[in-house]
């Protein structure tokens, strides 16, 4: 019989031993986090040193310390005649009930595309044409069709934030597997248990990705909507600003933004790993 | 009992010419059979269980399952996928559970009569597991109880072992014609491994590509042996077991599309 041996597992291990790992192709998992707060701190230490130099007109860059002194006083005294939470508070309930409406039409009717002929053909054109519109071209649409109140603001940020959403939504039936229909149509769905247990579920995934998209495509395009006769809205406040050469201003209200956009993103994100456990696992 | 009468399907291919997939095939389950549908690819054996299923609809013929014409897809014909069609998203235990919850089964019956099919294909202990984090034999198993669970009068199995290494296969053979027994379902199970389809099936047919037909019918008896012995390997090394399988390989390899001489 042949002999069988087995050495004795290697006990006592040395201290440390070398861990070690495929090798990857690209970034891979290794983390970036320090680079890239290496690279904010060049950032603002250039612009420092641009500022301090005087490379470029006090008007057109002012120091960081001054716009840090513009942000506090912002922040302890509003500006514009409103406070800084009331500005950010108006332009997030823009935000937020542009976001609602995109979602709410932008789902079913992203499904509808996904699933009958008739809902693509006839949902297909119109989107395909207005999407990739600048939302600047057609703010005098807005404008004169519905006037210079909340309802003109609301609509042209809904329409910039539909379009992501529907078309993901569309996407994520599309890569819905046959498998997984025929799976639960042989296990006896109906068409709403269908829906319900397998399409929408798979399609989720892809929705959430077109929603992260669709909330930065909002910020994007708030500015151009607080450019009708408002009177609160972070960009309010940044076109008000530049109106009086207030460039430590602007930059607040940049800043502003990015923060918002940036927390948005995360949430999404979060929200994503949530709702989503499965994704890229199967 | 399932029959297949004189089915034929054309499909278009995707230039549009006419692709004759399945050619007149007639075939009767009984209750209780075991029928294996051995053949290389293109042989039309997936076309036959996807038309069982009802997923594709005949270009001639019919298939009914106790007198009721197949029409569709419906829950009196489990499918047990070659890949396994679990939902992520839902636990290996809801999984199980999905047909029932489909008929108005409530949670708590459902997730007892889901436990004891997980008990049936020994995944007891994963019930809360997600399928990502299962193996592929443990998926297949799942697949299984979760195509039991509405209670089918056949299981339709389209090559559910194919992606499985070759020990893992072999437990499943075994503990599928546990299921099996245990059961009595009429089951219908697609293979391109002639060992396979020899000791699993009451009755074998062999498919030829090009169009798919039925060239040959066995009726091996060594799935009734184990049954009852439990002693696979006394059943594949018998004597018995070989000569049936070389009689089978040269039945297929007749049949096998030949290369045109150069």
């Amino acid at each position: 019989m042949t002999d069988i041996a087995v050495d004795a597992p290697q006990t006592a291990i040395a201290a440390k031993p070398k861990l070690v790992r495929m090798r990857e192709f690209g970034v891979g998992r290794r983390p970036t986090v320090a680079i890239s707060l290496a690279t904010g701190a060049a950032i603002l230490g250039g612009w420092q040193a641009a500022s301090s130099a005087h490379l470029a007109p006090h008007l057109f860059l002012p120091p960081p310390a001054e716009v840090y002194a513009a942000a506090v006083s912002v922040f302890n005294d509003g500006y514009a005649n409103a406070t800084l939470w009331e500005h950010v508070s108006a332009s997030l309930a823009r935000i937020f009930l542009a976001f609602a409406i995109a979602v709410g039409l932008g789902v079913p009717i992203g499904l509808l595309m996904g699933l009958s002929r008739w809902a693509k053909g006839v949902f297909d054109a119109p989107i395909e044409f207005y999407w990739p519109l600048p939302p600047l071209a057609y703010l005098p649409l807005m404008i004169i069709w519905l006037g210079i109140g909340e309802a003109s603001k609301i609509t042209l940020l809904a329409l910039a934030m539909f379009a992501p959403i529907a078309l993901s939504a569309q996407a994520g039936v599309r890569s819905v597997r046959q498998e997984r229909v025929n799976a639960a149509l042989s296990l006896g769905a109906t068409r709403w248990q269908l829906m319900r247990e397998v399409i929408l579920p798979s399609a989720l995934p892809e929705i959430l990705t077109g929603a992260r998209i669709s909330l930065g495509v909002g910020w994007g395009t708030l500015v151009a909507a607080e450019l009708i006769a408002a009177t609160r809205g972070i960009g309010y406040l940044i076109m008000s600003a530049s109106q009086f050469l207030a460039t430590d201003v602007v930059f607040v209200g940049i800043g502003i933004i990015a923060a918002c956009a940036f927390a948005f993103s995360i949430a999404m994100r979060t929200l994503e790993r949530v709702l989503v456990p499965w994704k890229g696992q199967s | 009992m399932l029959r297949v009468d004189n089915a034929s399907v054309w499909y278009a291919a995707r230039d549009g010419s006419p692709v004759h997939a399945l050619d007149r095939v007639s075939l009767d389950i009984a209750d209780g059979g075991f029928v294996v549908a051995l053949g290389t690819s293109g042989c039309g054996k997936s076309t036959l269980l996807n038309a069982m299923a009802g997923f594709l609809p005949l270009s001639s013929g019919a298939i009914t399952l106790n007198g009721h014409a197949v029409e569709g897809p419906g829950a009196e014909r489990g499918v047990v996928f070659q890949k396994d069609a679990l939902l992520p998203w839902k636990s290996v235990v809801e999984n199980v559970a999905l047909g029932l919850k489909f008929r108005g089964v409530g949670r708590t019956e459902r997730r007892e009569r889901a436990l004891e099919l997980l008990r049936l294909v020994g995944l007891a202990d994963f019930a809360d597991s997600t399928p990502y984090e299962l193996s592929g034999g443990m998926r297949q198993r799942v697949g299984i109880a979760r195509a039991l669970a509405p209670d089918p009068a056949i299981l339709l199995m389209d090559e559910p072992f194919g992606a499985l290494d070759s020990m893992t296969r072999e437990q499943m053979q075994e503990l599928l014609v546990d299921v099996w027994a245990r059961t009595g379902k009429q089951i219908f199970f697609i293979t391109h491994s002639i060992e396979e389809a020899l000791f699993l099936g009451t009755q074998l047919i062999v498919m030829s590509p090009r169009p798919g037909r039925i060239v040959a019918r066995y009726d091996p008896p060594f799935v009734r042996e184990f049954a009852q012995s439990h002693d696979a390997r006394a059943i594949k090394t018998a004597a018995a077991f070989a000569e049936l399988r070389e009689e089978v390989r040269a039945v297929v390899h007749r049949f096998e599309p030949q290369r045109s001489p150069a």
